[in-house]
Order: structure tokens, then sequence, then C-alpha cells
């Protein structure tokens, strides 16, 4: 049953019917001015809600749908969620004339099996009518939602074995009917969810998706109904052109690659994402065939619009960044997503976690895959955590409070060429707005006691991953937490002959004689006081690091990114002085020497 | 009565208007870099030579010199700040350069990262904690302090930032640090966090103080010059500087805190803005200022345009202090028109005053925006332009459009002119939408003000384009942001958090916060010599609503005079939360009476009146048709055709022309388009009007 509706949402759609035609210009405009709606919509999204996931973090997305479900225009946001949204949607205008489809009307979606993503990404979306009653777009918000109902506070389970563990599937839901609020079903999510906060995320969700319908609605009656669709029609049309004339560009071949998830939550060991990525001409066909399928997995079961979503994160980043973001990307590509395994999991498997892990593995391959003939655009877009350390209480009232952990931290901001790992995340998260302490602390009874980055957990090479950081966070009241480890056995991988990254690890009850290492998954009671820390994985390096100039890692010993141990084991480099001292020196004669036996080594 | 000077610098040209008995002088000079009080004490001259004076004469009867300065933006720019340190709590080194995991462009994996203003090495942790409620959790190890301060001290560090978590709630480390500092590297410039920006959360305060830092040494030093010479020439008054928050205060004030004159330019325009908005009864206004290199956005509501403080990126730095809101887009007469991807692209890159647009005859060999106006017949090679400045030339310009547009699209030289005209429009219609919409703003609401070189050039066209019927180009629009400064009030605009439920609130401590904010406005406008009496005090509370990570301001109480802080008392708490309700529904649409909104902080904006130059307004004068000087081909959107030209200078008050036609005036080119028409008001500036 869900796969015949993955096909069905996933096939390409015609482009709109239109009497009007429209130059370069016009719809240039007009996809700018979608870019400003969602810009707007998103903004006004992250202002009035009460998480701080939506409200700090910016986990929130505004993209615009066209009556046929294709993807017209995105804003700033998290790339693979952009990609994820019109799926939710399409399944709801399948419903149109059922669902009594009309101005000010307001549908909500998250359901897996029905184009969403998982369940805590709640797609809120809005139609924009024309003056003669049709269609013309609908605007889509997407946010993530810190509780969805399930068996374990926070939608995240370790140890879920279907998607009713992790709480209530939505697949389409009329929340508002003609500009009113429908109470009944409003009272119904509300009562679903364990956060109060919930309540003010859905109400700013709801006012988002109407300013978005009205936004919309203002554009489609200055330039009328029929040249805003041309406009779309152009626009989606110029991307898939511009798609395919860089990957025409490519030399033709297969280019494969395998990456390994250390893990299920479970122990099942070794899951495997594969990507076989075809350049023929002008077309890529991206196949995930070959990706593992073992039914007893547990968690690690990536939605099938996830897929499409995460590939397609990947991909953008290595063409033209500034081809335009809407369905044309999907028109380009062919992808082959084999049903029955971890990319397309049969109905009713468990979603939150896979959306972490393989989500991301399937973009980390076609990284790989590609980097052999994209070197100049090849960062994975990836997170690599397993999950962040969740950290979940209750008030005095009974009320849940969640910590989510989306700390500021240094994960996984890899080197492409010519330029090191920086920042925080790779550049796809660059829209996510990482918490504070001070913020955290006057919300949670936590202390955050450290998150700087680890000397020498950067992946080494001629260009430099970032180092990842050490998180480490105090409870003060007794508190649950829950994590998941993986990229302890498989870290990040290097690319053309760079270094991985460090491994990730985790540690509760820190400095006292009950310590632990999490090993898989954990859901752990946490005593007052306790203190977890929580090392992120660097980001890859890129190319062989004894190509690295020896006055590159000067700068990156004085600036202890590099250890003058690992300059020398690493590197090759030689370096004299120390970082304290400020008197960092490269010994050129021995570090040509270091760096003739290396190489010597090697071969 | 007393001289009143604006003075904006600008990379190319630095602006005056002086203000005499009412009346308003404009004067341009070319700046120069790299000291810009060169170009400053030259335009004071000119000025002093007009008005028939000695200099020192001219400058003891100067009552202000109020000043708009570029130079922390180009200390940003250029990257040639002070060797800056930076000590945070131990374990937050990193946070300057993660950026809570901000990147400019989430599509682009070649963006490269910004320049550090302070590299890891000189970023280094101390230990020491306070917690959110102001609490010692951990003490200062003042060895370990030592220790850091010693390693900055060996790299020749000249500017410290301080950053401590929680250092608004408690500042005893921070300041102990500093005495620490001082000991151990005498000389050197401090920035504290609790006194730069005493606010959650650590990001934006550690950015804003490590900024401030950097470019502390170099904008005082530049003001001390500035401050110096004016006094050698005969000025005895303090130096007034325009703030990023559209305020203006003494050099003396900012020298604690010089992050505040980032953009200060720009807001004088805007406080300009506001003025014009009130004088010409266009309360709601959209801001567009064009110049060489940039197009800047800004919009007035009910004829004020209020400081924001929010996630402001100013050249790639977070900046926490109130600052206008001026959106930028690399959008001037100098920008670059260009075939990429087999579409016409305008900027962002900009062939600057060096070599300039080809018309200028200084080497350009890209064709730019200027020269595009130049084919399509709004400038001409007859004519002036830049007050003389320059002589434009039509050399190279067809040949260039061809090989570099026309051929690549197979399109005529005009044809590519023309594309390129439309195309940097829409990107200034896109600009203008961003901002409008950003406010929930619909632009047809609006009035549009022009102003910059090249700002009248396009207006209406724009305007017609957003829906927008009516617009505005004041005489003074070519140095408009100049007589902006002469209109900004001496303000100072503080903020102290306070994180409490707005049921909890203690008005104690309420009153001790803003008596605290209250006696250091108060101390540094009577040194400028203003009177308590005179001193407007706008009290304000920021709040949101459990869990919402940004506050809105509720305004509380306006006096006028000695402080009284009589009115904070729990009745007042009660009227708060309604008016936060009320502030809420106003911005998102709902409002939520079930929750009790949670304060953050205490906000105080003081400020105190000045003369200003007069706006003026109406149209007293007989209407009558202005005659136009003669004629030429120029197409304003509709094809080639012969156009009407009439000469500023010539025209009166009353003065009526019907578009199209093209107005040159000194320093500027307004283009009133088909459909269009201009009428001269009686204070002398244009008032455009769409008839269709």
């Amino acid at each position: 049953m869900s796969y015949e509706i993955n096909r069905r949402l996933a096939a390409e759609r015609p482009p709109l019917e239109t009497s009007a035609e429209v130059d370069s210009v016009t719809a240039g405009i007009i996809r700018g001015a979608f870019e400003t709606i969602c810009f707007e919509t998103a903004v006004h999204l992250g202002r009035a809600a009460s998480s701080a996931i939506i409200n700090q973090s910016n986990e929130r997305n505004g993209s615009i749908i066209d009556a046929h479900g294709r993807l017209a225009g995105v804003s700033v946001g998290i790339p693979q969620l952009l990609f994820i949204s019109p799926m939710a949607v399409r399944w709801g205008i399948e419903h149109y004339e059922e669902d009594d489809w009309g101005p000010g009307d307001v549908f909500l979606g998250n359901d897996p099996d029905h184009g969403g993503g998982h369940l805590p990404d709640y797609t809120v979306y809005a139609p924009c009518f024309d003056s003669g009653g049709s269609l013309v777009a609908i605007q889509a918000l997407q946010a993530h939602q810190g509780d969805t109902g399930g068996k374990d506070p926070g939608g995240f389970s370790v140890d879920s074995l279907d998607i009713f563990h992790e709480g209530l599937p939505i697949p389409r839901l009329k929340l508002v009917h003609r500009g009113e609020r429908r109470g009944d079903v409003l009272d119904l999510l509300i009562r679903n969810n364990r956060l109060p906060s919930f309540t003010g995320d859905i109400a700013a969700m709801i006012g988002a998706a109407e300013l978005g319908a009205q936004l919309l609605g203002d554009l489609v009656e200055r330039w009328g109904s029929d040249v805003v669709r041309a406009a779309m029609n152009f626009n989606i049309g110029e991307t898939e052109r511009r798609f395919r004339s860089e990957v025409e560009k490519w030399p033709d071949g297969c280019y494969e690659a395998d990456v390994w998830i250390d893990h299920d939550t479970v122990g099942h060991e070794d899951v495997r994402v594969h990507v076989a990525c075809h350049v023929a001409g002008d077309q890529l066909t991206v196949d995930m065939t070959g990706s593992d399928d073992r039914p007893e997995l547990v968690n690690v079961w990536n939605t099938f619009s996830n897929s499409r979503g995460y590939a397609m994160a990947q991909l953008v980043s290595m063409v033209d960044p500034t081809i335009v973001k809407n369905e044309g990307l999907f028109n380009a590509v062919e992808m082959v997503i084999p049903e029955g395994t971890i990319v397309q999991p049969p109905p009713n498997k468990p979603a939150a976690l896979g959306a972490f892990h393989p989500a991301c593995e399937i973009g980390e391959a076609i990284c790989i895959a590609l980097s052999q003939i994209v070197p100049e655009r090849s960062s994975p877009q990836v997170y690599k955590l397993g999950m962040p350390n969740a950290v979940i209480g209750f008030d005095d009232e009974g009320q849940m409070w969640m910590d989510q952990g989306v700390d500021v931290r240094a994960s996984d901001a890899s080197a492409t060429e010519g330029i090191d790992g920086w920042g925080s995340l790779c550049s796809g998260l660059g829209n996510l707005i990482l918490a504070q302490a001070e913020d955290a602390e006057s919300r949670f009874p936590v202390i955050n006691l450290s998150r700087e980055m680890t000397c020498d957990s950067g992946g080494a090479g001629r260009w430099r991953g970032q180092p990842g950081t050490l998180n480490v966070k105090k409870v003060l009241e007794p508190t649950m937490a829950v994590a998941w480890m993986v990229s302890m056995k498989h870290p990040l991988r290097g690319l053309r002959g760079g270094e991985d990254a460090s491994p990730y690890s985790n540690h509760f009850e820190v400095g006292t004689p009950g310590e632990y290492k999490i090993e898989n998954s954990v859901r752990a009671d946490l005593p007052a006081g306790a203190v977890i820390a929580y090392q992120y994985g660097g980001g890859a390096g890129f190319e062989s690091p004894l190509l690295r100039d020896p006055a590159a890692v000067r700068e990156d010993v004085l600036d202890e990114y590099v250890s003058v141990e690992a300059a020398r084991e690493h590197y090759g480099v030689v370096v004299t002085g120390s970082a304290e001292a400020c008197d960092v020196e490269v010994d050129e004669e021995a570090t040509r020497r270091l760096r003739d036996e290396l190489l010597a080594e090697q071969a | 009565m007393g001289y009143r000077i604006g003075v904006d610098i600008g990379g190319t040209f630095t602006d005056f208007a002086l203000s005499r008995d009412g009346e308003v002088v404009l004067e341009k000079t070319l700046s120069t870099p790299p000291d810009n009080s060169l170009a400053v004490m030259e335009g004071l001259a000119k000025l002093a030579d007009r008005e028939g004076r000695s200099l020192s004469h001219f400058l003891s009867e100067v009552e202000a010199i109020i000043h708009g300065t570029t130079i922390a933006d180009n200390t940003l720019i250029q990257m040639n700040g002070a060797v800056t340190g930076l000590l945070t709590t131990e374990g937050f080194r990193d946070e300057l350069e993660l950026r809570r995991g901000f990147k400019e462009d989430i599509w682009d994996v070649r963006l490269e990262a910004p320049p550090f203003i302070v590299p890891r090495r000189r970023r280094l942790g101390v230990p020491e904690r306070i917690l959110s409620d102001g609490t010692i959790y951990e003490k200062l190890d003042e060895e370990a302090a030592l220790r850091a301060i010693r390693r900055l001290k060996r790299q020749d560090v000249e500017s410290v930032a301080i950053s401590l978590l929680f250092s608004f709630a408690n500042p005893v480390h921070e300041r102990r640090l500093a005495e620490l500092t001082r000991q151990e590297m005498p000389g050197v410039e401090i920035s504290l966090s609790c006194e730069v920006l005493p606010r959650a959360p650590e990001f934006d305060r550690t950015s804003t103080t490590a900024v401030n830092a950097y470019i502390g040494p170099s904008v005082t030093g530049y003001l001390d010059r500035l401050v110096e010479r004016l006094a050698e020439a005969g000025y005895a008054r303090q130096l007034l500087v325009m703030q990023s928050s559209g305020g203006v205060m003494t050099r003396d004030y900012l020298q604690g805190s010089p992050i505040r004159v980032l953009a200060s330019g720009p807001a004088g325009g805007v406080v300009g803005a506001a003025c014009v908005a009130e004088a010409k009864e266009a309360p709601d206004l959209l801001c567009v200022d064009m110049g060489g290199t940039s197009y800047d956005v800004s919009v007035v509501i009910g004829a004020s345009a209020p400081a924001e403080v929010g996630w402001n990126w100013h050249h790639r730095n977070l900046i926490g202090v109130p600052m206008v809101n001026v959106e930028t887009l690399g959008a001037g007469g100098g920008s670059i028109c260009a075939v990429k991807k087999g579409a016409v692209e305008v900027g962002p890159e900009s062939a600057g005053a060096a070599p300039g647009p080809i018309c200028y005859g200084r080497g350009g060999l890209r064709p730019t925006v200027t020269d595009a106006i130049l084919v399509l017949g709004i400038l001409s090679e007859e004519s002036t332009f830049a007050g003389g400045s320059f002589e434009l030339t039509r050399k190279g310009v067809d040949e260039a459009f061809r090989e570099q547009l026309g051929d690549p699209l197979g399109c005529s030289v005009e044809e590519a002119a023309f594309d390129s005209w439309r195309v940097v429009n829409a990107n200034m219609t896109q600009a203008v939408r961003r901002t409008t919409a950003g406010k929930g703003i619909d632009p047809k609401s609006l009035t549009m003000l022009a102003y910059g070189g090249n700002g009248p050039v396009f207006a209406a066209i724009q305007a017609e384009e957003l829906g927008i019927r009516r617009v505005l180009v004041p005489r003074s629009s070519p140095t408009f942001s100049a007589l902006g400064a002469l209109a900004a009030r001496p303000s100072i605009d503080e903020e102290r958090a306070y994180l409490v439920s707005a049921r909890d609130a203690d008005p104690g401590r309420l009153r001790e916060l803003w008596c605290e904010l209250d006696e250091r406005a108060e101390s540094h406008f009577l040194a400028a010599g203003f009177k308590r009496d005179d001193m407007r005090a706008s009290y304000q509370i920021n709040l949101r609503y459990p869990g919402q990570n940004f506050a809105l301001t509720v305004d509380v109480k306006a006096t006028v005079g000695p402080r009284d802080l009589s009115f904070v008392d729990d009745a007042m708490l009660a009227d708060l939360i309604e008016g936060f309700h009320r502030e809420h529904e106003a911005c998102y649409g709902h409002r939520r009476e079930d929750e009790v909104p949670e304060i953050t902080g205490a906000r105080l904006q003081t400020s105190v009146e000045v003369e200003s130059p007069a706006f003026g307004a109406g149209f007293g004068a007989p209407q009558q048709a202005a005659t136009p000087a003669g004629t030429r081909l120029a197409n304003l959107g509709r094809g080639f055709e012969e156009t009407r030209i009439y000469e500023g200078a010539a025209l009166q008050p009353g003065h009526e022309i019907d578009g199209p036609g093209i107005i040159e005036e000194t320093f500027t080119t307004i283009v009133v388009y088909p459909g269009w028409q201009a009428r001269l008001d009686d204070a002398g500036d244009y008032v455009l009007d769409h008839m269709g």
C-alpha cells in the first residue's frame, strides 16, 4: 500500500495549464517574490512559536507548492526538509474534492507513509485561490515539534518497533475551514502532545500559513493567476535545464560508494547504504539498490520522502549554487529507491531516527561517489551524530520540559577542495541557529560547562576538517536523557585521500565512579548533578595531509586546531615551540625529510 | 543665529548640509581615504568661503557639527582593526567562530569562512562561572586568568574584549578580569560585554563586544584626529556623532562603545526621512537610497523609524546594538552589467569610483548601470554630471554593450542596455519587497522617498512596479543623509536584562534598572551641555510569552524633564500584561490569554529636542506648466522617443511636468516616466504622482 502511494506521490507532474507566457525577467521577479513570501512566513513562525527548536534554532522552513504539487519556491531553511515538503501536500491535493478545499483553509500532515518525513516534522499548508476560484499555489510551512505523543517524551524512542510507538501519524487534517479554526481538531492535536508549548507552536504555524496564503493571494491579484502559473512553469523548466547542463559537463560513467552506520539502536551492526550515480549525457540517475534490507533492523528506516530529500540536498550542493531550487531538480534526476530497504521501508516502520541515519548516509555516499568527478564541490551535507543528548524532565506542575540538545557545537564541518572546514556545521545546516547556554539555562535546570573544539578532532587533509567540540552539560535535577551513538566505528569519511573525521563519543555521569560510555543507545535516568559529555566528530579532511602547506599547519598549531604531535604524525610537518608560548615555527629541513619518509611508506 | 552642519562621508563623496536660519546649503567634496578628516576640513573650508568668512571665524559660529562616518564599517571591510584578544568563560572560547551555526549561504559549499577578527590563538578561556540568577557558581581563577592575559600580551594584543557568561546578571568577574588585564597590559583598550551589550545570549554579546574591541582604536583614533583638527581650526563645541540607532551622541559617550557608529551614514538618511514624513504629511515612507555602489532600503512608519535589535549581521559579524533597519543591495550606478548563464545580471560587483563606469572615461571597460542609462538617453554627454565633477563620454560604451551583452544574447546595444535597466530595477524591487514583506507591509500603502545620486532615476518606475502612486524627491536628495544627521536627536537607547514572569516582577527592581539607565544617560547629556529639563525619557519593557525567543517592546511611560519614576507600581504591571497581549496580536495575529508573559529586560530611550532644518510642504504657489530646455531621444520603458529635458535650476515652486520628461539637477537626474507628473512644492521639493 505505501509503496504504491510513494510511487504515485513521487511521479513527475506536468506543467500547469496557462494561457499566459512570461519572459525570464518576469519569471525571475515572481520567483523572487515566492522566496520573499517563504522567508517572511518562516520568520513569522519563528518569532511567534513557543518552542526553542523553532524560535531559537530555526528548525522551520517555508516552501510554495503549485496546484500540481510541484515545489515552486523555497526560502532559506534546511535543504533536506525543504525538498520533502511537497510530498505531504500532494497527499492532501489528492483529496481536494473530498476535503472541500477552499480559501481560508489550513491543513496539516506528518505521516511518513503518506509523503511525510518523520512524525515531528509537521507540514502545515494553506491554499491560495484566484478570483475565479481556481487553486494557484499552496504555502507550506514545516517545523519540528518537540513531542508527537508517542510512548516516550520527545518523539524519539530508541526501541520503537513501529510508527505508533512514536506518536500520532496524520496523513491529512483540516485545521482551519474557511478562516474558522476547528476547535475540536486542535483540541485533539494538543491533547496528543506532552509539551505545553505545542499550543503556541501550532497557533504560530497556522498564523504563518495564513499569512503566506494571503501574500500569495496579493501576488496573484497583482500579476494574474495565469502569469503566476506561467512563471512557475518557466522557473521549473529553467532549473531542470540548468541542472542537466551541469550534469552534461560531468564525464559519463558510474560512480559508486558504500557508507556504513555502526549499528541500529539495538545492536545490529554495519548497516549499509549503497549509492550508484550513473552519468549519461545530461541524465543523472541515483540508484540506492544494494542498501540494507534486513527486516530485523530497528529504527534505521528512512522514509521515502526523506530519502529523496536528503539525496537532493547533497546533489544541489554539488552544482552551481545559483540554480533556483524547485521541482525542476527532481525532474532532472532519476532516483531508484528500492522498496523494502532502509531507504524505502515497508509500511508502519518507525521513522524518527531514520531521518538522521541512514538519511545522512545517503548524502554522504553520493558525495563520496561524485567526489571522483566534482572535487571542487564535494563536501558532505550531513550530520553524523546519531542523536544529540536530549534531556527531559517534568516541572512542579507535572508539565514536561525538554532541552533538545540543539546546542552550539562544531560537528561534521568538512573541507572541500581549496577550503578548510569552518564554522559549526555543513553549509546546508547553516540556517539552523544553535541554542545558547544563557537561553537554555534560564529555561531548564542545566549548566553548560563546555563547548570548545577539541584539538586534532578534525580530519587531517591538504584541506582540513573543522575540529568537533566537546559539549559538557550538568543537570541540576533528576532527569531522563536519551541518546543514540553512531559514527564511532564508521566516522565521517575523508575525501580523495583526506583523513576521516574523529569518531564521536558520549559519556554519562562523568567524573563519578559510575561513569559510563554510551556504546549504542540509551534512555537513562540521571541523578541531580550528573554530567554528560558529548564529543562531536569533526569534519572530514580533503586530499592527503602530506600536501598541506607547512605554513598552514603552523597556523593550525598556533590556533590549537592541530597539536604539535599530530602535525608530525598526520601532516609530516615538524614544528618547534608551542601554542602556549606563541613561538611555533616550522623546521623546514626536518619536515622535508619526514614527508619523504611518509610518502615512501605510503608507496 | 548659529550654523549647524551635517557631514556624511561616503565612498566617493563627502556630503555637507549647512543649516543657517532654517535655510539649507548643500556641498560635496571628494572623500580622502585613508584620512577622511581631511575631506571634512576641506568641505568646511568651502562652506566658510561661501559664507564669506575665515574658517576659524566660521567655526566659532557653528553650534553643532553632526557627523555620520563610515570609519567603523571600513575597518571591518578592510580588516585593519586592532590586534584583538578575547577572554571568555572557560569552555566557551569558540562561540565567536561557531556563530551559532550560521552560514550566509546554505547552498554554496564554496563559501569561505569570514576573516576572523579574533583568531583562536587570541581567544582564551578563564575558569569562572556565574549562573543565570547572578550567583557565583565558580570563583574566578586569578592565576589562570593571569596566564591567559600574559599569553595575549605575548601576541602584542592592542585591544581586549572580555565576555563572560551571565555577566549582565553579575559583572563582578568581568570587572576583576579588566583590572587584572590593565595591571598586566597597561594602556591596552578594554571592552567589557557587561557594558557594550548587557544581555543574553552569549554569542550575540560576545560578537558585539569583540567587534567593539576590534574597531575601537580606529574609530576613537579617527574621531580624536577630527576633534583635534576641528579644535585647531576654531571649533569649540563637542562633536556629535550619528549612531546606528538613528540618534546622535557625543564623542565621549561613544568612547566606551564605538560599535554604535556602525552604519552611521545611512542612519542619517533614515532620520531625515522621518522628518520628511512628518512635514509632507506622508507618515508611511519607503526610503530608497541609490548611490554609486549600493542601494539602501528602509521603511518609515508613522513618521518614525525605530532602531531594531535582533539578528543583525553586518560585514559577516553579528551586531547586537540597536540599528536602524537598512537593507543594502549591491546595486548602484557603478554596478556591472554582464551575461551569466544566458541571462543579464547586474551587480553586486561594482566598478566603484575607480575605474568607474565606462562613460566616466577613466579607464572603465565593463558596462555599468550608469552606462546603460546613458545609452537609454536618460543621461547625456551634453549635460553636466555630479555637479560638474565628471564629463560623460559615450566612447567605448556601445562597443562594450555589444561585445559583452548584445552579441552573447543576440540583441542590439539598446536592447542590452534596456535589459540591464530592467534587471537592476527588478533586483531593487525585490530588495524592497523583502524589506516590506519582512515587516508585513504592503508597499502599495507607502509613499516613496528617493535620494542618493541615482535614486531619482529609477524611483518612479519602481514605484509603479510596487503599486506606489507617489514619489518624493527632496531638493536635498543628493546629500540627504548629511541633512538627516542635522535632524537627528541626541539620544541614548540602552537596555538592562531582567528575566522574570510579568506576574512576579518587582517594581522596585524595575525602578532600580531604569534609574541606573537614566543616571547614565543624564550624565552624558549634561556633559554635552544639554539640560535635564529638556531630556525626554521613554520607559519600555521587553516581553515575550514563555518559551518565545523574540521579545516585543511595550511602551510604558514617556516623560520630559527631571526623573520621576513614581509611575512604577503594581498597576503599571497589570497594564503591561494587557499591553503585551495587544502588541502580540498586532504583530502575530493571535493572543494567548491563558499565558502570562515574561519580562526579558528594561529599556530606556532618552533624547533631547534640537532645532531641525525645515522640511516644508504645501502647494501655495500657482500651478503652471514648466518650460523644457530642449528634447532628446530617450527610452523610458516604452522605446526611444523624443523626451523633454528640464533644467532643475530653472524650475520654481508650482511648476508641473508631465511625463515623459527628464529633470537635470546639479547633483542628480530625476526621471518623470510616462504616466507620471512631477510638481515642485513650496519647499522646492519634487512630488511625483502616478496619473494612471
